[in-house]
């Protein structure tokens, strides 16, 4: 049994529903629950944090729009805002049921995008992960007093741990962009050539650009000294091929002032496939 | 490798014929053939067998088959259960009697099945002078629509180098093959051969079992709206045992190592259901003592 | 790695597995001991191995089955949870979960590991089926003082845990069927008219996740334990019933029983053989 103290928590949490706060106060009283395998457990207990319990949020949003043929590409910036806005609350109220639980962190967060048939221009976005604190019952929140997410498994983050570093939160920069649909005359004066199509390739480079900056610029929010795992991903979800989603994903570590020798790793050849 | 002067047993001659022309054929992955090289054996040749049978019986009643099914097989053994409704008499649909009853026949058929085309690769194998094979798939598929399934059994043929053949002249066989096969004897289990057993039981729906599988609104359901449907489970775990039991029948005083257990159940509508089990693995017996390896190191990769 | 030293460290001693190999093969020829031990397991050589290094062997494959029906017309649209689904699924589970144990007792394990999950909703019934094998201390003729165990965790996570000083208990689960909300979304996305969230559609899928991890919680602390690990959840629309939606949340119990967690100092390791690569033209775009 941890011998963790349950911690009241700090404010009512503003939006969750009910059955959260019953959920919540149950793994208060000592239960842990997490989705993290046995490795991931046993690693994240060697780097001295327990697991608290799983915490979810989600939000289900509008996101259809009017397709049109633009002439231009161009990024559609209320999307844009909409698929950051409906990822932002599903953390945010995954954040809010890890400071409920007095929790330091959540790693191995997991976002998804669910889309249902009854609900043909709305997404569902989930974010879950498990929370975790530390042992020593020293804070290990971040620079805004936050709980940390991460999207770092159990083994990554035991590695982090070694090199000193600690994540501060899960990062993202996202852009929808659309693609100009190319005029009939363009296609067929290029029909039957292998040549750069410079409308898409300006498309893309500007897009991803847009998607990393933004993910830097909460980096920066959080102080944080580097981004570690990142990947840029891209969907066109319900709206057809032309606009497309660029989301940049990456988690946001510093330093920690504990001084922490890397161990030499050992070589070995393994004989399996 | 001496080319028989007949066909061995009953396998068709073009058998024969590969075996007899040299370059060893084998269904092994590199991985697999080097780790069968390090424990020194050679690989001989890709060896198979294969049975087509009649199959009508999917979804037969024992009434039905033309005056008496059962009567020409002997009627019913095995397992039987009876559920009687516990209504009384209500009406021509409502169905005031079920059981559950196992399909001998249906195991009987697939046992043929399986066990024939066992022994024509069991025999293949032997008449290249094999010792054991390793890998042995097998599959069992309908051909087509025309009421027939076919059993397979193939595998790779290998001789232990330096190593005597086996005394009643049948191979050893195993589903392993490669790292699996060369941790198994290293940990002190010989490969026997591979077991597999069938079981079939069909469940005769009663009307409680009808209206709670079909989710009927009849006042006799509402009674027990919600309930378990334990004819059905039943047949379910019943059959299991049956085709553990068939399976250890075949054991001796051996193990069985690596099992698989595959459940199939069809629903033939008004809550009536067949439920096929396949237990498969392999018999393994204790060859030296065991000695077991200090607890592993765990490791955490870094690629 | 300077290169002058051994790699790998004491490998013990080194097996001559040809020789092994051609004394297996001539104990087929002949008879077994007599009162050996017949298992049955449904283990890998590998699970099995780990579990000897803490002195467990495998005794019988073991299973659970339960169905239990689900009345006509529950799946029509209506309003709210679907309880009949939802208590469906967690008496399938806990009926499964008690048989599965009963064949462990009568083969005389201490527990079930490796258990497979196999659970089903079809339109007017739920069920849940589990396999696994029985294990026990080398040995061992009676039961142990601790309650006999069913978990879905392999041979090597068991070992792992065990080691660590923490013993499963259980399975431990919840779910929850609801039905997506009555007013259709094309209305009240009209009515917005802009790109903003459906809080009453946010609010039934949340509640329901929260619902189904709530039960799997209670039926963990019914067990005794102080944690769930490796829970597994499954979310989406019913294939006979699009409106419909359910949510399952299980993992297995755990408790520590060892006066403390000992850590097992894991150590890194850098392979030295290259990942192979695969390379195809979706890999060109992103980063």
């Amino acid at each position: 049994m941890s011998d963790i103290q349950p911690v009241p928590p700090e404010e009512p949490p503003q939006d969750l529903p009910e059955g959260a706060s019953r959920r919540l106060a149950e793994l208060e009283h000592g239960l842990f629950t997490s989705d993290l395998s046995v490795n991931e457990f046993l690693l994240i207990k060697e780097v001295g944090f327990h697991p608290v319990g799983f915490v979810m949020g989600s939000s289900i949003y509008h996101t259809g729009i009017q397709t049109r043929k633009w002439g231009q590409s161009q990024e559609l910036t209320k999307l844009t805002e909409a698929m950051y806005n409906a990822r932002e609350l599903a953390m945010t109220r995954m954040e809010e049921e890890a400071l409920e639980l007095g929790a330091d962190g959540v790693v191995g967060v997991r976002l998804d995008v669910n889309y249902y048939e009854w609900g043909k221009d709305a997404a569902e976005f989930i974010a879950v992960g498990t929370a975790v604190k530390a042992e020593s019952g020293v804070s290990h929140r971040n620079k805004l007093g936050k709980p940390f997410t991460s999207d770092l498994s159990g083994q990554d983050f035991w590695t982090l741990m070694q090199t000193g570093h600690i994540p501060q939160g899960l990062v993202m920069g996202t852009c929808v962009y659309h693609i100009a649909h190319r005029g009939l005359g363009a296609t067929l004066g290029s029909a039957g050539q292998n040549v750069e199509l410079p409308n898409f390739t300006q498309a893309l480079y500007e897009a991803r650009e847009l998607a990393m900056t933004r993910m830097q610029d909460e980096a920066n929010e959080l102080g944080a000294s580097g981004i570690v795992g990142v990947r840029l991903e891209e969907k066109s979800h319900q709206w057809g091929s032309h606009t497309i989603e660029f989301l940049s994903l990456g988690t946001a570590v510093v330093k920690t002032s504990d001084e922490v020798t890397l161990p030499r790793p050992t070589t070995i050849i393994s004989l399996d496939n | 490798m001496a080319v028989p002067s007949e066909a061995p047993g009953d396998l068709p001659e073009a058998a024969v014929r590969r075996f007899a022309e040299g370059a060893f054929t084998s269904g092994l992955t590199v991985p697999d053939f080097a780790a069968c090289l390090q424990m020194g054996l050679e690989p001989v040749g890709f060896t198979q067998g294969y049975c087509v049978m009649q199959w009508q019986w999917y979804g037969s009643s024992p009434m039905g088959m033309g005056g008496g099914f059962g009567s020409q097989w002997g009627g019913i053994r095995g397992y039987s259960e009876t559920w009687n409704c516990p209504h009384g008499f209500v009406s021509g649909e409502h169905r005031s009697w079920g059981q559950n009853y196992e399909q001998a026949w249906v195991e009987d058929a697939w046992t043929t099945g399986f066990s024939t085309a066992y022994d024509r690769m069991v025999e293949e194998a032997a008449s290249g002078g094999a010792h054991g094979i390793v890998g042995v798939v097998d599959s069992v598929q309908p051909l087509s629509d025309m009421g027939v399934l076919e059993f397979r059994v193939q595998g790779t043929a290998v001789r232990v180098t330096d190593g005597v053949p086996p005394a009643d002249g049948r191979p050893w066989t195993t589903y392993l093959a490669g790292q699996r096969l060369t941790k198994l004897v290293e940990a002190g289990y010989a490969p026997v051969s591979i077991a597999a057993a069938v079981s079939s039981v069909r469940v005769w729906a009663n009307c409680v079992t009808h209206y709670l599988t079909e989710g009927s609104n009849s006042m006799f359901a509402s009674a027990t709206a919600g309930s378990e449907i334990t004819q059905t489970v039943t047949a379910q775990t019943v059959a299991r045992k049956i085709a553990t039991h068939r399976v250890r029948s075949q054991l001796g005083h051996d193990s069985l190592h690596g099992a698989a257990l595959s459940t199939v159940q069809r629903e033939l509508g008004e809550g009536d259901a067949e439920v096929e089990c396949v237990l498969r693995g392999n018999r393994v017996r204790r060859f030296k003592e065991f000695d077991p390896m200090p607890a592993p190191r765990p490791t955490v990769r870094m690629l | 790695m300077t290169g002058t030293e051994p790699l790998g460290g004491d490998q013990g001693d080194s097996v001559d597995i040809k020789a092994e190999m051609r004394s297996a093969a001539e104990a087929i020829g002949k008879a077994p001991k007599p009162n050996t031990a017949r298992m049955t397991s449904d283990l890998s050589i590998d699970e099995e191995l780990v579990l000897h290094s803490i002195g467990w062997e495998p005794v019988e494959l073991v299973s659970g089955v339960s169905m239990h029906s689900v009345p006509v017309g529950v799946w029509n649209w209506g309003q709210g949870e679907i309880s009949y689904a939802s208590a469906a699924y967690g008496r399938s589970f806990a009926n499964a979960t008690e048989r599965i144990h009963d064949q462990c007792t009568k083969a005389g394990g201490h527990g079930v590991v490796g258990v497979h999950v196999e659970w089903t909703v079809e339109r007017h019934h739920i069920d849940v089926a589990l396999t696994g094998t029985a294990v026990r201390p080398v040995g061992a003729k009676s039961l142990g003082s601790d309650p006999i165990f069913v978990s879905d965790l392999s041979g090597r996570d068991f070992t792992l845990l065990h080691s660590a000083g923490w013993a499963p208990l259980g399975l431990a689960a919840g779910a929850s069927f609801v039905y997506a909300p009555r007013r259709s979304m094309g209305d009240t996305m009209k009515q917005s008219g802009q790109n903003v969230e459906l809080t009453n559609f946010t609010e039934a899928m949340y509640a329901a996740r929260e619902s189904a991890m709530e039960r799997m919680q209670t039926s963990a602390i019914n067990l005794g334990g102080s944690g769930v690990v490796e829970v597994k959840v499954t979310e989406g629309p019913m294939t006979f019933a699009h409106h419909a939606v359910g949510f399952t949340a299980y993992g297995t119990v755990v408790r520590l029983v060892a006066d403390k967690h000992r850590n097992l100092g894991a150590r890194m390791v850098l392979p030295m053989d290259d990942p192979t690569s695969t390379f195809d033209a979706s890999s060109l775009r992103g980063a």
